[in-house]
């Protein structure tokens, strides 16, 4: 059983850097969400978002990449912005602690309104 | 023993064996799937809510992960043994490997030590189960296996 890969789109809104995740997040995901994140590092955002579909698959693996990524966000201190969890993974996310040191949105809508405003 | 008896004791025996499923996986990353997607099913028709499904399903993906890559060390002919049970308003799941089992549990991550890179980013999948299950026993089977086993009860 392969993984299908993810397809990740990077969008700018604004200051805002979106990562539009497709896919399931597993160990898998790292080679992908690493190149994203590092083609974002050209404008050097303050802000960047990541949307998951609801319905992904995310295991240990997949967490353990996040958590990778946010520690070069937080060395590169970006605010980071969450947004298409599902309830159970935002409850997962909350417990290993990554909303310590990113926001969940409950919409894309509402995350870029709320991190527009962050200055 | 009258027929009768006989055909309801099978009639019995049927119906504690439909209460107990049985997988066998490859200790390949990805099959874990198939063992939270046939538990999932399970899971509802015994009258779990989808919020303890999704808790079952991360538990028992986070055992096989483990089982397949720690247990079985990734051998192809090394398989992961699953078997879920439901009985007394209990769901009971065995994920068994071929591997030695953990010396000792392994601690709770810490994200801070992991985001400053202190610690390794690992340890997720067992403080996942210990949170999400209602227990969690490691155990060394008579068979030489070693066994993860978790219980959720059905309550309300």
């Amino acid at each position: 059983m392969n993984q299908r890969p993810n397809e990740i789109k990077i969008e700018s809104h604004g200051d805002i850097i979106l990562l539009d995740i497709r896919g399931d997040v597993t160990a898998f995901s790292e080679p992908s969400l690493n190149s994203a994140y590092t083609s974002t590092k050209e404008s050097s955002p303050k802000k960047i978002i990541l949307r998951f579909e609801e319905a992904s698959y995310i295991n240990s693996g997949g967490i353990a990449v996040l958590i990778q990524v946010l520690a070069q966000t937080r060395r590169n201190n970006q605010k980071i912005g969450i947004t298409g969890l599902s309830d159970h993974f935002k409850k997962i996310f909350n417990m290993v602690g990554i909303t310590k040191f990113a926001t969940i949105y409950p919409t894309l809508k509402d995350a870029l309104s709320a991190m527009s405003a962050i200055s | 023993m009258s027929d009768f008896r006989l055909r309801e004791l099978r009639a019995e025996k049927t119906v504690l064996d439909d209460q107990t499923v049985e997988l066998n996986l490859p200790s390949k990353i990805g099959y874990e799937r198939i063992a939270i997607g046939g538990l999932a099913a399970f899971a509802k028709s015994v009258g779990f809510s989808s919020p303890r499904i999704e808790d079952l399903k991360t538990s028992v993906a986070e055992a096989c992960i483990n089982a397949m890559q720690h247990g079985n060390k990734g051998k192809p002919d090394a398989r992961v043994l699953i078997a879920f049970r439901f009985q007394e308003n209990t769901l009971r799941i065995s994920v068994s490997d071929e591997g030695d089992g953990m010396k000792t549990e392994p601690p709770d991550p810490d994200i801070e030590r992991i985001l400053e890179n202190l610690d390794p980013p690992v340890g997720f999948g067992v403080f996942l189960m210990k949170r999400l299950m209602d227990k969690v026993e490691f155990n060394r089977t008579s068979n030489h296996r070693h066994e993860v086993r978790m219980m959720m009860q059905l309550t309300g």
